[in-house]
């Protein structure tokens, strides 16, 4: 296999499929193993990749991503690094999933956001079996999105807009915003999309995050909320799969102290507020990264 | 019933099931339903119970937690409350398990912590069924202990000791620790026991809280780690379940705003740091609450420095 990365478009996949003789699926458990070694995993030191095919047949990949000196509740999954992958590359359907070592439950939960997640084949690819299972065998009666949601609203993966639009004053700085300049603007646009896209329906505060590399890069991430609420996945970590991802493979990718500034965007009145804890992670993985909060609302209310 | 609390003794639970003619697991549903309205969530009103037979033949309750204001990971759902109370209460084996709906994948995982948590008799009570089924059903090929941990490694409800001691000097401290006074060094003692406690095999960072309320009355609090990672709980939220489940039953019982100091007690080279997210945590549910942090050590750095 070549290098390995974090989607593969649907021609190469088609045409590493002819070369090998073997079909997208039966290939799948030699992604899972070329991706391992992308986990950044130096607390467990537990490798784990989860390989998706998505409806348009391209291949995505998820790992697992770990943050010392900060509580276990900012860990990365691979399978939510994988369903962030696929939202922020637009792909609709999930139609295969193969992970290196069954799901946790945290992540088979996480997974129920997905619409039709129960009929969701799955590979485990370090057991006996080289057969797919559905997901309702490794999670029966599953509590999801349809035991607290009318059946409408979007679930995961599907198209959202949640009709944001930032406040004309800035509500949160920090010392450097009178230096603020093209990039944080850019920047509030980026995490305003992003808040815009962000699956929030429980508690109905989306938000979102764009970070800057020290190349002028930019990458957005969305909340994204879970129906048990706690296997949600924050903005900022859904920026920092977005960064992993979109900055290419090998080891000496992607560093975190290649971040230079960041941006939250949330809503004024958000029952969740993010701004304290993404501070936090931030402060920790990115020292010297500088971070600005922008609020938003409803557009509804700003009719009022 | 009488009114709700989070322990039902075992000498009760025999009568209450001698009056009613009733076997203590088909007395789980109604004793779910009593608890149910104990939950507090203002976020989702959706009110869960955990009820759990213990080995004792003691019955405990527990019901989740929601924080407006702070990211959803402090949500302490029922059957963490439920573990926690059964730990809180050393009681070392859950012999049943009685939800008021299908337990979440985050709280299947977080049973796993529990040795033999596959063999756990699971009822729901929303469901057609009255009938008991194995956890295993539930959550099957489980991601657990025993994929990362050594077989002698205590596990849940085990008992343990961390072996830790506090460091000689106050690392961290806010503006009124210069009026230290008994209350602080009791709560020290408190935390240092929970942190002596806390089940934390995978990050190897146990920590403790001990929270102090209004009345004088101390509430103590272990970090409880899952394999899993996410689902383990803050040694802040565990000491609030013991504030909420000792603090007496009712819906105006336990107010956040009665807790008056917090000490948390955790290593100084933790992997996993709990000071910051403690202190966001407790600024937000009780502004006036007074917050220290002190430092500990394993014994075994202790004897070799």
């Amino acid at each position: 296999m070549a290098e390995p990365r974090f989607i593969i478009e649907a021609s190469e996949a088609k045409s590493i499929s002819q070369s090998t003789g073997l079909t997208l699926t039966q290939l799948l458990p030699n992604i899972v193993k070329s991706a391992q070694p992308l986990a950044r995993v130096p607390i467990s030191k537990f490798h784990v990749a989860a390989v998706g095919v998505g409806i348009s047949g391209r291949i995505f990949i998820g790992v697992n991503v770990e943050f010392p000196n900060l509580p276990f509740h900012h860990t990365i999954h691979a399978e939510q690094f994988l369903l962030t992958n696929l939202s922020q590359n637009k792909e609709t359907q999930l139609q295969y999933l193969a992970v290196s070592a069954a799901p946790c439950g945290h992540c088979r939960q996480f997974l129920q956001e997905i619409r039709g997640a129960s009929d969701i084949p799955l590979l485990i690819t370090n057991s006996d079996s080289s057969d797919f299972t559905s997901l309702s065998q490794f999670l029966s009666h599953p509590f999801g999105p349809h035991d607290l949601l009318p059946k409408h609203v979007p679930l995961f993966l599907e198209p959202r807009h949640n009709d944001l639009s930032l406040l004309d004053l800035e509500a949160s700085i920090d010392d450097s915003i009178a230096g603020s300049n093209g990039y944080t603007n850019q920047l509030k646009v980026a995490a305003l999309e992003a808040a815009n896209e962000s699956h929030a329906p429980y508690s109905e505060s989306p938000s979102g995050v764009a970070l800057l590399d020290s190349s002028g890069n930019v990458y957005k991430g969305s909340y994204m909320e879970s129906a048990a609420y706690n296997p949600s996945l924050g903005p900022v970590q859904a920026a920092i799969v977005a960064f992993i991802a979109g900055f290419g493979a090998g080891d000496g990718a992607a560093e975190y102290g290649e971040l230079v500034e960041a941006v939250l965007v949330e809503k004024e009145d958000a029952v969740v507020k993010q701004e304290s804890t993404a501070r936090l992670f931030l402060s920790s993985i990115s020292p010297h990264c500088r971070f600005n909060v922008f609020l938003c609302t409803s557009n509804n209310k700003i009719k009022n």
